[in-house]
């Protein structure tokens, strides 16, 4: 038998076998996966759910008489070194059992024990001896009797919920490796071309394969032209999880003082607890400021809107365009630029990274020393021509070629701000079928 | 001698022609591929995979997009090895081949020999589809 080989030639004439071997490993892995499921949930089903279940549906009732209490003490090592005991309440029962008088110790529930002792023996108050209560007893073994009954149900979920999710991993990741198994990349391509993360939830536009659709750019009119285009903001994001990240932060925070609070309020001093909180108050400060900081900034320089005449774009194509800028002050330069940006997302070890990299830039129209109004918005009407060689926009799992107007300002008194409007590019097709016409 | 060891020993080579010499291509346009494969015995051909796609290269992972594809069984695809094979389909409007910096876009013919045991031969061949010019990082737009 011979074995696939690991590697060949990316490109040109090549044998290939990678892929089996590529396939062999996620269907052993997934494999793995579905047999712990299998292993895990079958632990949990006869370890937990079918005694249960069996005290509920098979076991006989029976009159017991309490003739001797106790306290079941369990004692765990976690972590090394250091001993917890919990401590649970036991009653020694007499009964009738399949016409023979028996007395055992009865079974209960792991998850009665409590951790202080005298709680557990308060319990056992309730049991006074001679009292007589309701047991059930095992038919297939008389000696095991219990006295309580009932599901304990986060057990059934946790049984229900990580067996199954290790099932369906396994199980799926299992069925696609079979599915995969021999089968070259272009017949894998041709059968389901795959959910990207760059590609858009709608695929591409209508018969234009590996072109981003266009609809959540024209579906807002604009007020002078024909589309107000929407923004792109992923520093509007960032501020967002700066934000986030200041909440939680000082959340946590507000809890350790207020434990600090009560400590002091009974007169004792927690020292590594106030020591700890010195370095959170002084992130959850930091953090608080720089988000109010990026808030004002965001806020001072006032709305950028831009509209076109039409849209999608096309290569050699002519659009009116309106920028509008609010806000109130001066502007030292005010600047709207075509762009062409290349995206491209790689796994780097188990991370997924983006690069993004303007590849062309042309200057749409340039103003200085702008005056804004905070009554009125400032208003520049201009026009942009496409390159007829123009590259279209595409879009795929992992890389993109993106076309944008890009508003750069610099207030006289704040930092420069960019401000991003995608646009998309189809590919002029209608040219080509010119062509085609008169050929 | 079994026919994997035979085949392993052996190193096919397939030659494409396309019916422009210059291979350039505009979207709507029709590709018409003509093979043949050499040095490599019908009878050991369990099948074979013609498709049309086009992949990015750069530094994001490859994508791949097939366009057109068609696979031969073991008796057409004996005969294909004997005789050459065609097949030819319409571009579609984009996308167009594509030069960038860090994304490029290409389109190939691949022809995918298929042997006993599982093991595969593909053979790939570029051509252009549109006339986009390269893309050049200017002073402005790397800034």
């Amino acid at each position: 038998m011979r074995l696939p080989r690991f590697f060949g030639k990316k490109r040109g004439h090549r044998r290939t076998g990678s892929q089996a071997w590529g396939s062999l490993g996620e269907g052993a892995f997934h494999a793995v996966v579905f047999c712990a499921g299998l292993v895990f949930g079958g632990l949990l089903i006869s370890g937990v759910a079918v005694p249960e279940w069996r005290i509920n549906h098979d076991f006989l009732p029976t009159v017991c008489r309490v003739v001797g209490t106790g306290l079941v003490r369990r004692t765990v090592e976690d972590p090394p070194g250091a001993f917890t005991a919990t401590w649970r309440p036991s009653l020694r029962v007499r009964y009738a059992a399949d016409g023979v008088d028996r007395e055992t110790w009865s079974q209960s529930r792991p998850a009665t024990g409590v951790s202080d002792r005298s709680v557990a023996v308060d319990r056992l108050s309730a049991w006074p001896i001679g009292t007589e209560v309701t047991g059930w007893y095992d038919p297939a073994d008389p000696d095991t009797v219990v006295l309580e009954r009932g599901y304990n149900w986060w057990m059934w979920l946790l049984a229900l919920l990580l067996p199954g999710a290790l099932l369906a991993l396994g199980g799926s990741g299992l069925v696609r490796a079979i599915r995969r198994w021999g089968r070259s990349e272009e017949a894998l391509a041709r059968a389901t071309p795959a959910p990207g993360l760059l590609a858009s939830p709608r695929g591409h536009a209508p018969g234009h394969p590996g072109v981003p659709p266009c609809d959540d750019l024209v579906n807002s009119p604009g007020t002078v032209l024909r589309y107000r285009l929407p923004i792109e903001s992923p520093d509007n994001w960032t501020l967002m999880g700066l934000g986030l990240f200041a909440v939680l932060w000082n959340a946590v925070l507000v809890v350790l003082a207020i434990n600090a609070g009560f400590d002091l309020a009974w007169g004792r001093i927690d020292w590594l607890l106030l020591a700890l909180i010195v370095p959170f108050l002084v992130v959850g400060v930091i953090g608080v400021v720089h988000f109010m900081r990026g808030l004002f900034l965001a806020t001072a320089v006032g709305t950028t809107q831009l509209e076109v005449s039409d849209h999608p774009l096309l290569p050699g194509g002519r659009y009116e365009v309106l920028l509008a800028q609010g806000g109130a002050g001066v502007l030292r330069d005010l600047e709207l630029t075509l762009e062409l940006e290349e995206q491209a997302t790689f796994r780097q070890g188990t991370d997924a990274r983006t690069e993004r990299l303007v590849v062309w830039s042309s200057p749409v129209a340039t103003r200085q020393n702008v005056q804004l109004d905070p009554g009125s918005r400032y208003e520049l009407r201009t026009s942009l021509t496409v390159p007829a060689d123009a590259m279209h926009s595409f879009m795929s799992e992992h890389n993109a070629v993106r076309w944008r107007l890009a508003v750069r300002g610099t207030p006289a008194r704040w930092p420069a701000f960019v401000r991003v409007f995608p646009v998309v590019v189809f590919p002029d097709s209608s040219r080509s079928l010119h062509r085609e016409q008169t050929r | 001698m079994s026919h994997g060891s035979e085949t392993a020993r052996q190193q096919p080579r397939v030659d494409v022609h396309f019916d422009r010499s210059h291979r350039g291509y505009e979207p709507g346009d029709t590709v018409v591929v003509r093979y043949q494969v050499h040095e490599l015995d019908p009878a050991h051909v369990r099948g074979i995979e013609q498709s049309l796609a086009w992949y990015t290269e750069g530094k994001g992972e490859e994508d791949l997009g097939v366009h057109f594809f068609s696979r031969l069984g073991e008796r057409q695809a004996r005969e294909t090895v004997a005789t050459g094979g065609h097949f030819s389909a319409p571009l579609p409007p984009s996308p167009l081949s594509y030069e960038g910096v860090i994304v490029k876009i290409r389109w190939c013919v691949r022809v995918r020999l298929f042997f006993p045991g599982g093991r595969d031969f593909v053979s790939e061949h570029e051509f252009d589809v549109g006339r986009i010019p390269a893309a050049r990082m200017t002073s402005r737009a790397s800034a």
